[in-house]
């Protein structure tokens, strides 16, 4: 939360706002590709679309034949005669005839209409559906370090607005805007059927209008784009103030980040301004141009008609169907700021397709054999996350099938990150880890998790109730297994407490916990299946130890014979081990049991000394 | 209506641009109606056959109306939606600095994207009813009404007859409105849905990664995908139904102008030029007609929204700053607490209760107790992040009745989940103080967490982007860059709360040191579970179930409390067992 500098903030936003290609070709293709399979679809939304479009047409045609058909007869036959007197009736009835053809055209059109609002949504519901769902599994399938790059709020954003975005693009956007194409050359085509001096005329000046739009829409891309980021920004910074709001409150900085909220804000502001701006201009000017057009077809019209080159039916129809062709032009600007949002998210989406899982398992992925037996190697595995700082080198050890492996060293030494390599959430720079004698990157996941008991230092709790996060979907827990697990983190004491019991709805990331109370909730979580491994990270750091000694004995009887991996700073947590090993900047140390360690006189030794140590050394405030 | 007012006054703080947007429109609307009339007539004296020379002059004059028109509408947008644009910043501005300001015990029964959504869709609908929604409904109330009185003085007969089906439109709005209401909300819900199940399933990735639950999540995540699509189809099925409605009873305004206009073209009391005039206009008012019910269809949403936002900016915090706030000039750290306590919201049993001691300044009160005994609840309570019952003073003075510059200003506090912000590991210290640091200051901060090799080993020193939650750290690293946050402060009193439990046993030896000269002359309250951290406090305060089992030095406590004793058995025998 550095100085608030607006210049500094809206010059790093304009960086971020990348340009894109304006009409890409290769991202309509790719979306072509989620589209074929409805192409069904896409086929009865165009029909649809010609429908109406004829019928459109078909309303001003019948204008122009009252006029030039019983209007004129009539007015040519009392012309005619000689008192101006006239028999109307026949010419009425004609008249009435073509308006009962104009209510059943309109009718026909409301059903048409119906249809076509419906057609548009189900074609575009089924692709941005199907797209929605392959985005979310792709995410779901890449590594973790791609998550650490990317903030949560703008994963969300890839499968909410930007989807939704691909929506319009498919039913406001391409579908229309295609058929607003057609309709303008088709229209074109009639205006010179009804009238070709007047049509050149129109053709002429039609440029004028398709140059404004184009200019705009230049302009309305950018700002557009920024206007998006910037909301974006906005909004991400709100979601991180709310999550950290204890934080803010009780350091007294509500001043500190509305100021900083504030700076987003002027910073969308100030581009909002530029669209208003651009829109503003854009609207005037594009009609200014229309009355321009009909304007000149009303002076060129005008000796035409006089001249009796052109009827005035055919006059006042030559001017309706040119609204009908002007219309798609003047809304180009408009369809193409829709088609223009969408690129950018579909590129944004594709972006997300396009990366590759860094994490994969081979088309024949190896299940592991049973009966399993939890034998764990690592052989000289290296590791970095940013490969500028080793984190972990050359290091091997083993866990033997059935025994409890423990890991201690300083923090930052890389004791979770051997976690994370286990559970194959990175895989080695060097070297290769093995279970029960397969390389973890040719093992089916699937077979390796779900005989996996969890506790990681960062656990996480879903919104919901205590029960769906003990259970998390996994067909293994059976409300015995449920029960005995509760039982086992002795986490059944304050569930019972709670208003509903298992059945209470917790708050986001368990918020109406304590913290303790938290960490025996994941504990129950990763007992609960029955697993036929364990891997607990910091399980117990923010338990009373009498807490821990029960769950110690309860677990130890539930993981008699299984593999377990136990990382731990309080070393009552791991003496019990068969194993210890002592990590120091990522590298094997030591290993032995709790009392060979002791007696070898090293780090361990000296860890163990410290934490038992003479009042002197303890904080002392006063 | 009443709902709104409160957000009209927000327009209208900015009068002028308003007044001056709104001048415009009948201003355009008048400009509309001219340029049609003068149209119609150009066609009159045609069919007459009268001289074309006219045209000329009429091209120039039809051009220079158009263009003073677009002059108008060119202002009316620039004002009208740029006031909106404005009042939408400064509402969200508002409802920020509301929330930074409520209580935690909102924030922890709210949830955030729910929040976030009345800070982005709440403020759009209200901005999009009260800004261009006003300036539509405007142009339609001068351009329908403007429009059919031009038109009755041309032939009464059509117009009348023409107006009905207007009224049709008007009220197959008002028919189909709540019902697209329903199905709009519909679709809105399963679209948080999906934005909250993604939400939670990308913050608590490792955790379904670690389980397998890759499949889970997508099956869920289709399911909420395809309810979303289920309501998108209702909805288009209730707009398609709407929108034939109204283009029907619209043509049908049509049909009176073709056979009535026509017929009385026939007699010869219309011309050609009259019919044009109808049928021009007729275009004209479709989009104001339009408009209207499509401003009729945003209100009720604009009012549920404008509830939404008002329930924010209306919520009392239940942490209020006493009329006459006292100020501490300087704060010595006495904390007094008799009788505090503390209920949860919906909980079932107090948390705490009954807690009275007092800590002298520059002393250290130690708080232990099992997993959820109310150490943290505690804490909370000396910062007033709940308000205490029973009384909290400092100094003296009851922090009910202190402001809480003063208050807060006066502490630092080392949260148990290590909150950090995505930013600079740099900033995240500062955030602590009350300027930037010098670079000998943050040296001296991440040498008293015992942070300052790790720091000098990122790739980007103190510039290191720390991802967010500060997820590129390990947990000891970010527990310790907490306390060098704290320290930043340079608090009178240190608040920790377990804030070594993620650190190994020598780092913590070096902390707590180092803390110990830190902590020279500050008052100190730390809960730890962990006995050798407060063994030598001048109190320790034993909780038990939410009660104050027994208050005392360490020594006295072995005597006393049988949990302190039996936890320090264990926690001394599993030591001396590990020696043998
Ligand atoms: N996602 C990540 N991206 C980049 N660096 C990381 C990431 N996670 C951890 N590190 C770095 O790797 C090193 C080892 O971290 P690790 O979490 O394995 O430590 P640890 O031994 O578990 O420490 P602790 O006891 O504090 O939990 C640390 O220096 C940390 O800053
Ligand atoms: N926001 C909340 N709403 C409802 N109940 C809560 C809330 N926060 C905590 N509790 C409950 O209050 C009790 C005390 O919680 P507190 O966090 O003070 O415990 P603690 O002593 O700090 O525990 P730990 O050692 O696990 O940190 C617990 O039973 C907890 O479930
Ligand atoms: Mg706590």
């Amino acid at each position: 939360m550095s100085a608030d500098l607006p210049d500094e903030l809206t010059e790093e936003l304009d960086k971020d706002e990348v340009a894109t290609k304006a009409w890409d070709s290769a991202v309509l293709a790719r979306l072509w590709r989620f589209a074929r399979p409805h192409r069904g679809k896409f086929a009865l939304s165009f029909a649809i679309l010609a429908g109406l479009f004829f019928l459109e047409l078909a309303a001003p045609w019948l204008l122009k034949h009252a006029i030039d058909g019983p209007i004129a007869a009539a007015d040519a036959a009392r012309n005619a005669s000689e008192s101006g007197e006239l028999d109307a009736t026949p010419y009425v009835h004609t008249l009435l005839f073509l308006g009962g053809g104009y209510l059943l055209i309109i009718l026909l059109a409301a059903v048409f209409r119906f249809l076509e609002e419906n057609q548009l949504t189900r074609t575009g519901q089924a692709v941005v559906n199907d797209l929605r769902t392959h985005l979310f599994a792709h995410m779901q399938r890449l590594e973790l370090a791609w998550f650490d790059r990317h903030p949560t709020g703008s994963l969300v954003t890839r499968v909410t607005s930007d989807v939704e975005n691909l929506n319009e693009l498919f039913t406001s956007g391409l579908v229309v805007l295609l058929f607003d194409m057609i309709k303008v050359a088709v229209v074109l085509g009639l205006l010179f059927v009804v009238s070709p001096t007047l049509a050149t005329l129109v053709l002429l000046l039609t440029p004028v209008l398709v140059g404004v739009s184009l200019v705009f829409r230049g302009g309305a891309r950018r700002a557009h784009r920024s206007v998006r980021a910037r909301l974006a920004r906005t909004n991400g910074y709100l979601q991180e103030v709310l999550s950290g709001i204890r934080v803010v409150q009780v350091f007294r900085r509500e001043e500190r980040v509305s100021q900083r909220f504030g700076a987003h804000l002027a910073a969308y502001l100030a581009a909002n301004f530029r669209t208003i701006l651009l829109f503003a201009l854009f609207f005037p000017i594009v009609a200014w141009v229309t009355v321009l057009i009909q304007a000149g077809v009303l002076l060129r019209g005008g000796s035409a008609i006089l001249a009796g080159d052109v009827t005035l039916g055919d006059f006042i129809l030559f001017w309706f169907w040119l609204q009908v062709f002007v219309g798609p032009i003047r809304e180009l600007g408009e369809r193409y700021n829709v088609l223009q949002s969408a690129f950018a998210s579909a590129e944004r989406i594709f972006a997300i397709l396009d990366t590759p899982p860094g994490i994969t398992t081979p088309a024949a992925p190896r299940a592991l054999p049973l009966p399993f037996h939890g034998h764990v190697r690592f052989e000289n595995v290296s590791f970095a996350y940013d490969a500028r700082v080793p984190v972990l080198s050359e290091l091997s050890f083993e866990i033997p099938p059935g025994a409890t492996v423990a890991l201690v060293g300083a923090t930052g030494a890389g004791k979770s990150t051997i976690v994370n390599l286990l559970l194959r959430f990175y895989d080695p720079s060097a070297g290769r880890i093995t279970l029960d004698g397969i390389d973890l990157r040719e093992l089916d996941p699937a077979s390796l998790r779900e005989r996996l008991g969890l506790v990681l230092q960062e656990d996480f709790l879903f919104t919901g109730s205590v029960r769906d996060n003990l259970v998390l979907g996994r067909a293994g827990v059976s409300p015995e297994s449920l029960t005995r697990a509760l039982e086992a983190s002795t986490a059944s004491d304050f569930v019972r407490r709670l208003p509903k019991g298992l059945d209470t709805e917790l708050a986001e990331r368990g918020a109406t916990l304590s913290t303790g109370e938290r960490e025996l909730v994941a504990i129950a979580r990763a007992l609960a299946a029955g697993p036929a491994m364990v891997i607990l990270d910091e399980a117990t750091s923010s338990v009373d130890s009498a807490t821990e000694a029960r769950i110690e004995a309860a677990t130890h009887e539930l993981l008699r014979g299984r593999s377990a991996l136990v990382v731990a700073h309080r070393l009552s947590t791991v003496r019990r081990a068969d194993k210890i090993l002592v990590l120091h900047h990522g590298k094997l140390r030591e290993s032995g049991t709790h009392a060979e360690l002791l007696a070898h006189g090293g780090i361990y030794a000296r860890l163990h000394a410290l934490q038992f140590r003479e009042p002197d050394a303890e904080l002392r405030a006063g | 209506m009443r709902r709104l007012y409160g957000f009209v006054q927000r327009f209208l703080r900015h009068r002028r641009a308003l007044l001056l947007g709104i001048g415009c429109i009948p201003l355009i609307s008048l400009c509309d109606i001219r340029l049609t009339l003068w149209f119609g007539d150009a066609l009159s004296r045609l069919s007459a056959k009268e001289d074309p020379a006219f045209l000329s002059r009429l091209f120039v004059l039809l051009l220079g109306v158009a263009a003073v028109q677009g002059l108008f509408r060119f202002l009316a947008r620039w004002w009208i939606v740029g006031v909106s644009r404005r009042v939408e910043v400064e509402l969200k501005q508002d409802l920020f600095d509301k929330l930074a300001h409520l209580s935690l015990a909102f924030h922890v029964r709210s949830r955030s994207g729910d929040i976030v959504s009345r800070l982005t869709s709440d403020v759009e609908n209200v901005r999009m009813l009260i800004g261009p929604g006003s300036m539509y409904v405007l142009g339609s109330l001068f351009m329908v009404p403007g429009s059919l009185w031009v038109l009755f003085h041309i032939s009464p007969g059509v117009t009348l007859a023409m107006s009905f089906p207007l009224l049709l439109v008007a009220v197959a709005m008002m028919i189909m409105t709540p019902r697209l209401q329903r199905y709009s909300m519909a679709v809105q819900e399963s679209l948080a849905d999906i934005a909250t199940h993604a939400q939670e399933s990308f913050a608590g990735i490792r955790v379904v990664k670690g389980y397998g639950l890759g499949e889970h999540e997508n099956r869920r995540f289709r399911a909420a995908s395809e309810t979303n699509r289920a309501h998108q189809l209702d909805l288009a099925r209730a707009r398609g139904v709407q929108d034939a409605w109204i283009h029907l009873a619209y043509d049908l305004a049509f049909l009176p102008i073709l056979v009535v206009g026509g017929w009385a073209m026939i007699d010869r009391t219309l011309d050609a030029g009259d019919l044009f005039k109808f049928v021009d206009l007729g275009f004209k008012v479709f989009w104001p007609v339009i408009a209207l019910g499509w401003i009729a269809g945003l209100y009720p949403r604009a009012v549920a929204s404008a509830e939404r936002i008002d329930e924010v900016l209306e919520q009392r915090s239940e942490i209020v700053e006493a009329q006459s706030a006292r100020t501490l000039a300087r704060v010595e750290g006495r904390l007094t607490l008799r009788e505090v306590g503390f209920t949860y919201e919906g909980a079932a049993r107090p948390a705490l209760g009954g807690v009275t001691l007092e800590v002298a300044p520059g002393t250290t009160l130690g708080v232990v107790g099992p997993t959820g005994s109310g150490k943290s609840t505690l804490l909370n309570l000396l910062g007033r992040l709940f308000e205490a019952q029973g009384e909290v003073r400092l100094d003296g003075v009851p922090i009910r009745e202190l402001d809480l510059d003063s208050l807060r200003g006066a502490l630092a506090y080392v949260p148990q989940d290590s909150f950090l912000f995505s930013d600079t590991y740099r900033a995240n210290l500062e955030f602590g103080a009350a300027q930037p640091l010098e670079e000998a200051e943050l040296r001296r901060l991440t040498r008293e967490v015992a942070m300052e090799a790790e720091v000098a080993a990122f790739p980007n020193g103190l510039e290191q982007l720390i991802g967010e939650r500060g997820v590129t750290l390990s947990g000891g690293q970010r527990q310790r860059t907490c306390i060098a946050r704290a320290l930043a402060r340079d608090p009178r009193v240190l608040i920790l709360d377990d804030a070594l439990s993620a650190v190994d046993t020598e780092t913590e030896a070096r902390l707590l040191a180092n803390l110990r000269q830190a902590g020279k002359g500050r008052t100190v309250v730390v809960a730890a579970h962990r006995l050798t951290t407060v063994r030598s406090a001048e109190q320790i305060l034993v909780l038990r179930e939410g009660r104050p089992e027994a208050l005392g030095t360490h020594a006295e406590l072995l005597e006393r409390s049988r949990w302190y004793r039996d936890t320090w058995e264990r926690q001394r025998m599993t030591a001396e067992l590990e020696v043998l």
